[in-house]
């Protein structure tokens, strides 16, 4: 199975923020694999071990995603594509799914795959944007996948419980990060990371229409999210603060 | 004078809260800015939620009936919710955050060319669109955000609006659909913990969330016995579901549910930032923990440090007392 996974760098959302006049101050030092993505890759990964055929990573952005690149290579993907970027690029989800839709028009595979969502900006949009472009079968929400003949078996996450959904190839994926604990790479994934190929395309030598690039939404702004005050913590001897909670929570607030 | 429409999300049998609280904020942006307020109910039984729907005052309801909505699949869905829209023309969709919006949100802006934001937590009508703050980076920070355009979606998180009742006459339109089974080339297989009858966490009035600290049999009984007495659903930290013990779709944080219930109960929960993300809403969070520096003291309205094997009980029993 050939399979392109699109990767993206962004934040560690776990790494300390700063705001200043609105804008987010981004750590440069702490930029990660999307952990969504990462378990995309993996899953390529595991499909790729069970069946054979390649994994292909795929990424938009600037220069210093290359360290990110390298990443997926080392845990074991087989190639790499940048789509460079100028790092001030405002690109909302639709402009990285019409960047996606042009790079894949004319390229074979049978299973395009990426996280659900970026755990930056959590939009969730891209994925089934890339899929209405490029007319593939898809499913968001992946916490588990097989491959059958021609096929790729999607167990997915839905509102009514767990739906099992058979996508025929080529197809579309986006993936949870509930279904794998992705591979730390070993050293020796390291070293070979050096010597896999990436190509790099830089996003204006595509053939895209420049209106595409223009994005619909813009962030305008970030401010800090009114913290929850710490309210009121009891210690002492369990029955008193079982009846003492019990009870504020009946007269003060209402809720019972 | 513009369309203000609003996608109303059927589950199991059942509206979904969040889609009358979209339709409740549409409904008011309507009439402050002289534009009207519509529905559209897709599903295999759409008639049967038109009289719930005309409560929150839509001037028009579209339906769009057929046997095949009676699972979710996303190739129908969203060619229906093209073809309302282009009867409608609508220039804002709302929608409100489900697993099942967030599996067609995208697709359907790329249909429709449209501006798209998704999992808002409030949004505004602007001169050249909407906008919308947006919880981001693990709900840390919030974002404020612009969309513009001749048609723009935009998601909702529950909870982030009240339901305001208006009831009112409202037309309603039949719209014709059928679909080529060569159209539909993803196959439903099987559905698997269907949730039946248990409560939907992001709908859920009341969620007592089990943690690392109950993950025994004991724990687990007590968690089931607190949330009957409460009438409330059941969430769980990823501790809990990684190791097998509660089911993935039980999971909340920023990787599973986001709620935001009137009452939250966090048990044996430390409160690790990607849990929070997906409860941090909640109107009243109650944590017990035998911690007493675990992080989600901090952010409780409520805490009880102590163990939850000899806190639980007398807790149940005086809310039986309360209840009773």
């Amino acid at each position: 199975m050939k399979f392109y996974v699109c990767i993206k760098q962004v934040p560690d959302v776990d790494a300390p923020i700063q705001i200043k006049d609105g804008e987010l101050i981004q750590d440069t030092d702490r930029m990660v694999l999307n952990a969504y993505d990462a378990s995309a890759v993996e899953e390529a990964l595991v499909l790729k071990e069970e069946h054979g055929g390649e994994v292909e990573v795929v990424l938009v952005g600037p220069e210093k995603a290359q360290e990110t690149i390298r990443k997926a290579l080392a845990m074991g993907a087989d190639k790499a594509t940048h789509i460079a970027t100028n790092g001030d690029t405002d690109y909302d989800s639709a402009t990285y799914a019409n960047i996606l839709a042009t790079f894949f028009s004319d390229k074979e595979y049978d299973v395009i795959s990426c996280g659900k969502q970026s755990q930056d900006t959590d939009a969730g949009l891209a994925g089934s944007m890339l899929a209405e472009h490029l007319d593939l079968p898809y499913t968001t929400n992946a916490v588990g996948l097989e491959a059958e003949e021609n096929t790729l078996v999607v167990k997915r996450q839905g509102d009514a419980g767990q739906e099992i959904i058979g996508l025929p190839t080529p197809c579309l994926v986006t993936c949870s990060n509930d279904m794998n604990e992705p591979r730390i790479p070993s050293l020796k994934g390291i070293m070979q990371s050096k010597r896999k190929p990436v190509e790099s395309i830089d996003v204006g030598d595509l053939d895209i229409d420049e209106s595409k690039l223009q994005p619909k939404t813009k962030v305008t702004g970030h401010m800090e999210k009114p913290e929850r005050e710490p309210g009121q913590k009891f210690e002492g001897e369990a029955e008193e603060l079982a009846q003492k909670v019990a009870t504020l929570l009946d007269e003060e607030e209402n809720v019972i | 004078m513009s369309t203000l429409l609003t996608h109303i999300a059927i589950s199991d049998g059942k509206i979904k809260r969040s889609s009358l609280e979209v339709l409740s904020h549409m409904r008011q942006l309507a009439e402050a800015n002289g534009h009207t307020a519509e529905a559209v109910i897709i599903d295999a039984e759409a008639s049967n939620y038109v009289d719930e729907v005309k409560k929150y005052g839509p001037s028009t309801i579209y339906t769009v009936e057929d046997p095949i909505f009676e699972n979710h699949m996303n190739t129908p869905l969203l060619k229906a919710l093209s073809k309302v829209m282009d009867e409608a023309d609508p220039y804002i969709v709302g929608f409100g955050s489900t697993e099942s919006t967030k599996d067609i949100l995208g697709a359907l802006a790329a249909n429709q060319d449209a501006a798209v934001l998704s999992d808002v937590s409030e949004f505004e009508l602007t001169d050249a669109g909407i906008k919308a703050k947006r919880p981001v980076m693990a709900a840390k920070i919030l974002s404020d955000n612009i969309a513009e355009g001749d048609t723009i979606l935009v998601s909702v998180r529950s909870g982030s609006y009240d339901l305001d009742e208006a009831d009112a006459e409202a037309n309603i339109v039949d719209i014709d659909f059928s679909i080529d089974d060569s159209d539909v080339q993803a196959t439903l297989r099987e559905i698997i913990g269907a949730s039946g009858d248990k409560i939907d966490l992001a709908e859920a009035e009341t969620i007592v969330a089990a943690g690392r600290g109950a993950k025994d049999e004991e724990g687990q009984d007590l968690i089931n016995e607190l949330a009957a007495v409460l009438n409330a659903g059941i969430g769980a930290s990823r501790a809990l579901t990684e190791a097998g013990i509660m089911d993935p779709s039980l999971q909340i944080g920023q990787t599973g549910k986001v709620v935001s219930p009137q009452l939250y109960i966090a048990v044996g929960i430390s409160g690790a930032i990607q849990h929070v993300a997906g409860m941090t809403n909640s109107k009243v969070i109650v944590a017990i923990n035998k911690d007493p520096d675990a992080p989600i003291f901090d952010i409780a309205d409520y805490g009880i440090v102590g163990d939850l094997y000899k806190v639980l009980p007398p807790f149940i029993e005086e809310l039986k007392k309360i209840k009773g």
